[in-house]
């Protein structure tokens, strides 16, 4: 039903699914999965410098990059995510030496694979934030923000819609 | 590529030398020319063992302790199956001492049309890497070949793709078939059954489709040996291969080439990692 009224007023074509619009005001909803030691305090920091960043990510901590399982991932995409940010820090930085290493590979292919699968590739997206990167984190944020605005919201798969 | 004799003797053998509990091996269909796993464990049921080109299935999967129950099993290996059977020891499931692996260099098996199946058009390693006993001749290891379905694929426009998979994750009843025939799929309890575990979530959509099937591949990723066994139990006969020979592109062209199970004590392609891995596409 609420689909049907997003289509008649719509102006936001979703990227996968063409016969899905929503209105030019729709604003998506953001995973943002952050690293404990390096994101997370660089988007911290980015709030305590006054640093304003959209707020459409909604943030979650975990200890380190490779703690995400690409199963993160897809239940995001599958629920309430219209995208999906990955953060962690840079490579070398890792407070548990190699983490971002492992990290690094699932993300290629999970990426590939999502693609593959008809996702268009800019619904999941991966940085390096360290802590000191407030400016940063921000600009990151309003980069992932504009290209899933982009898009339009992801309606395939998602579960609300069953 | 019949070996129906060779095995036989080893069989009986290994049972007379009491060197195994059990011996899991093929048998011929009783209503067509198809053949089925057949786990033994009395000698006198020897002579039903075969192996021809329709001896399809990885036997490696009979390793886990639900049909064997960690005991001393001697079992059939062909190239593939054989790689999935290095990954389990490497990965600690089951002990080198425990099993007998009787190694066969593959010449490829048919499909359900009678035709050379896909994975052996475009295999890698027919021969096995892991055996106490080989027979046939060995052919060495051949060049990587991208998956053809998976060319065609890239091919169309994302929403076509999109359509395509959508159309497979509504086909699937979620069995979990694929689950347990795979060799590497032994967890005790799996993150995608957290989808079934309530009534509501159990529904059977595309979307607990698509969640089961891509966690599934994703965890399989840089481990999965092509062998096609969860094609092979797919009642809905879905293209799982696509998933799987994906993943393993993407770990070829980017991770030093690394396919999975060919050496002893190499684990998949996400329990290491590289310097140079690319990162062009992280922020």
């Amino acid at each position: 039903m609420e689909t049907e009224v997003k289509k008649a007023q719509g102006t936001m074509v979703s990227a996968e699914n063409p016969d899905i619009t929503a209105p030019a005001d729709w604003q998506p909803v953001i995973m943002g999965i952050l690293c404990n030691w390096c994101s997370y305090a660089g988007s911290d920091l980015t709030g305590t410098s006054r640093i304003q960043y959209p707020p459409n990510i909604r943030i979650i901590r975990v200890p380190c990059s490779s703690r995400v399982d690409p199963w993160f991932i897809i239940k995001s995409l599958q629920t309430a995510a219209d995208g999906v940010l990955i953060s962690g820090c840079h490579p070398g930085d890792c407070h548990y030496i190699s983490g971002n290493y492992y990290a690094r590979r699932r993300f290629l292919v999970t990426k590939k694979l999502l693609n593959f699968i008809g996702y268009h590739e800019n619904r999941v997206q991966f940085s390096w934030v360290s802590a000191a990167e407030g400016p940063k984190f921000a600009k990151v944020v309003a980069k992932v923000t504009e290209d899933i605005k982009q898009l339009g919201p992801l309606h395939r798969y998602k579960k609300e819609n069953f | 590529m019949d070996h129906s004799k060779q095995i036989q003797e080893i069989a009986s053998r290994l049972f007379a030398e009491n060197k195994i509990d059990y011996f899991v091996g093929y048998r011929q269909n009783s209503f067509d020319d198809t053949q089925v796993p057949f786990l033994i464990t009395d000698p006198a049921e020897i002579p039903k063992l075969v192996f021809t080109e329709r001896s399809v299935f990885n036997l490696s999967n009979y390793l886990k302790p639900d049909h064997t129950k960690r005991k001393r099993v001697g079992l059939v290996v062909k190239g593939c199956d054989s790689r999935a059977l290095n990954l389990m020891l490497t990965e600690s499931q089951v002990k080198r001492e425990n099993v007998y692996i009787i190694g066969i260099c593959c010449e490829g098996v048919l499909n359900e049309k009678g035709e050379k199946a896909q994975n052996c058009v475009e295999c890698v390693m027919p021969d096995p890497v892991v055996y106490d006993e080989i027979l046939g001749t060995a052919s060495g290891k051949r060049e990587y070949i991208v998956n053809a379905d998976i060319k065609e694929l890239a091919q169309k426009a994302l929403t076509e793709r999109a359509d395509y998979f959508e159309n497979i994750f509504e086909n699937c009843i979620r069995c979990n078939a694929c689950r347990h025939s795979c060799p590497l799929c032994y967890c005790a309890k799996c993150c995608i059954d957290q989808e079934t575990s309530t009534l509501y979530h159990g529904a059977n959509t595309s979307s607990a489709g698509m969640h089961a099937l891509m966690t599934w591949s994703l965890h399989l990723a840089g481990r999965c040996v092509d062998c096609r066994n969860c094609e092979k139990a797919c009642p809905s006969h879905l293209p799982l291969h696509l998933l799987h020979k994906q993943n393993e592109m993407v770990i070829y062209e980017n991770f030093q080439q690394h396919l999975a199970g060919m050496e002893k004590d190499d684990r998949g392609a996400f329990y290491k990692y590289s310097l140079s891995d690319p990162d062009d596409f992280i922020l």
